[in-house]
């Protein structure tokens, strides 16, 4: 998960290496930290500096980072010769690395091999049963052939081992989600909101399951990560401004006709209908009637 | 009388859907389609889209949202939404899922002549070698019988696009990757200043 200044950050990065201004380098090691997802970018970058020899030397040991990077991307690209080329010089340099073994079962799978890729990566299991990053290509090979039951039963089995391992709870979650399996999905938003409090999109995400399961019971608690989540960014959560209107609007209408014991107080909902309305005069006023209607039909007044 | 009717789909809407989804390529994506029926009454006629989502395209908050939104907008042109796109996560996969379907169904329930269109991987990706220019979307139409039917090509329930060069101009912007210019609710939820509407794209 990225936050927006390292959002910034890098399309700043990449439109300054994108237009000649250099930077490459940054820019990749930028990727690598982050952990996202820039394939194109990185082949492009990657193979400019590994292909000029003056490049590649200045890099020093950093040069076989690179070209793993710049497998992967390639891979992901489906540049497959580029991908073989830069895993033969890794596997010139490393003959009995592990790592290498990797690159070479990752691409069995880009090639769509999946029962060598498969058997590659329990020969590697079999000497370090541990590694985390294989019995995740396995649950990744499970989704890209469509398996998702498979995925599920090894990402649950993985978890069981490495239970702090937070981006698997979140790829669970949203595994379960795509499937409709929505009291799951919570469960495993419970477990990250658990370990990880004060990161706000969990709670967020939390919310926006609880809405979907429905009922006024989830509506309140959704309610009440919603406000979380508002709490948690300094109000700055548009998804969470909404949240709350919709929740408010949900429950009133579940709440027709019950008793009123437990009548929602209107502040909370009105608190954050005036600051959508103010963000969206701000940055996006011609929006701004639009916003006014909807929340005007969801019955929540600013 | 669902499953009997013609759908014609204007070249901007029909682009900008794909293009949302190669913008982004390894996640699902959906968007809305708007229109109106013919006056005739036997075509509908898809005048705009509007792309929703690359992201937890399961859960409920963000789409209704957004339904609210859009349906507001474009009613003050006469307009209302006729349909829904969806496009898998996977190259190969051609089932329309339980989310697509789902909601496919809440749309139909306020305009019976719905239409789903799935985007069909192989067809965008034969675009370049051939003079295709039929759709690169499946369309499925349903009725009471709450399923949700693949039309045949000889079917009645058939999708053109209204102008018949729209595949060449596809093809042009996905040259100049002019996928990277859409917008869709999700950008716009993260950063409201990001128009939905897409009005410069175009241009």
């Amino acid at each position: 998960m990225v936050s927006k200044t390292e959002e910034t950050q890098l399309s700043n990065l990449e439109n300054q290496v994108d237009n000649g201004g250099g930077g490459a380098w940054e820019f990749l090691c930028l990727v690598r930290k982050l952990k996202v997802r820039r394939s194109e970018k990185v082949l492009k970058h990657g193979l400019s500096i590994l292909r000029d020899p003056k490049n590649r030397s200045s890099l020093g040991p950093d040069e076989w980072t690179l070209y793993e990077q710049v497998a992967i991307a390639a891979m992901d690209c489906q540049c497959l010769n580029v991908a073989k080329d830069c895993i033969k010089v890794l596997h010139k340099k490393f003959p009995e690395s592990k790592r290498v073994g990797r690159l070479e079962a990752l691409l069995l799978e880009a090639n769509g091999s999946w029962e060598e890729a498969e058997k590659a990566y329990s020969s590697l299991l079999e000497d370090n049963p541990l590694d985390q990053a294989i019995h995740k290509r396995r649950v990744a090979m499970a989704r890209a052939q469509g398996n998702m039951s498979a995925a599920i039963e090894f990402l649950n089995k993985y978890l069981e081992t490495f239970m702090a391992d937070h981006d698997a709870w979140r790829e669970l979650a949203e595994i379960y989600v795509s499937l409709q399996m929505y009291k799951q999905a919570a469960f495993c938003y419970e477990e990250l909101i658990l370990s990880q409090p004060m990161v706000p999109q969990y709670h967020l995400a939390y919310a926006d399951v609880l809405y979907t399961l429905g009922g006024l019971e989830n509506l309140q608690t959704a309610k009440k990560y919603y406000a979380s989540t508002i709490d948690l960014t300094g109000g700055k959560n548009t998804r969470a401004l909404f949240g709350i209107c919709l929740c408010s609007s949900a429950i009133g209408q579940l709440s027709k006709g019950r008793n009123k014991d437990d009548k929602e107080s209107p502040e909370l909902q009105s608190l954050a209908a005036t600051a959508l309305e103010r963000e969206y005069k701000q940055i996006a006023p011609d929006k701004l009637s639009l916003l006014s209607t909807a929340l005007k039909s969801l019955k929540v007044s600013a | 009388m669902g499953g009997e009717s013609r759908f014609d789909i204007s070249q901007n809407a029909y682009v900008k859907l794909v293009l949302h989804a190669l913008k982004h390529k390894s996640s699902p994506v959906n968007g809305v389609l708007l229109g109106r029926v013919s006056p005739q009454k036997d075509v509908v006629e898809i005048t705009d889209s509007v792309p929703l989502f690359h992201s937890h395209i399961g859960l409920l908050p963000q789409l209704e949202i957004s339904l609210i939104l859009i349906e507001e907008h474009y009613a003050t042109k006469g307009v209302n939404i006729v349909g829904y796109f969806h496009a898998n996560e996977r190259f190969d996969d051609y089932e329309l899922g339980s989310v697509a379907k789902n909601i496919g169904d809440h749309i139909y329930r306020y305009f019976p002549q719905a239409a789903v269109l799935l985007l069909d991987n192989k067809k965008l990706e034969a675009l370049p070698k051939g003079k295709d220019r039929s759709p690169v979307m499946q369309i499925y139409t349903r009725d009471a019988s709450r399923i949700w039917k693949l039309a045949g090509s000889e079917g009645s329930s058939q999708l053109t696009i209204k102008e018949p060069s729209a595949n060449v101009v596809l093809l042009d912007y996905i040259s100049t990757e002019k996928w990277k210019d859409i917008v869709d609710f999700d950008d716009h939820l993260d950063d409201i200043s990001k128009d939905w509407l897409n009005p410069e794209l175009f241009k």
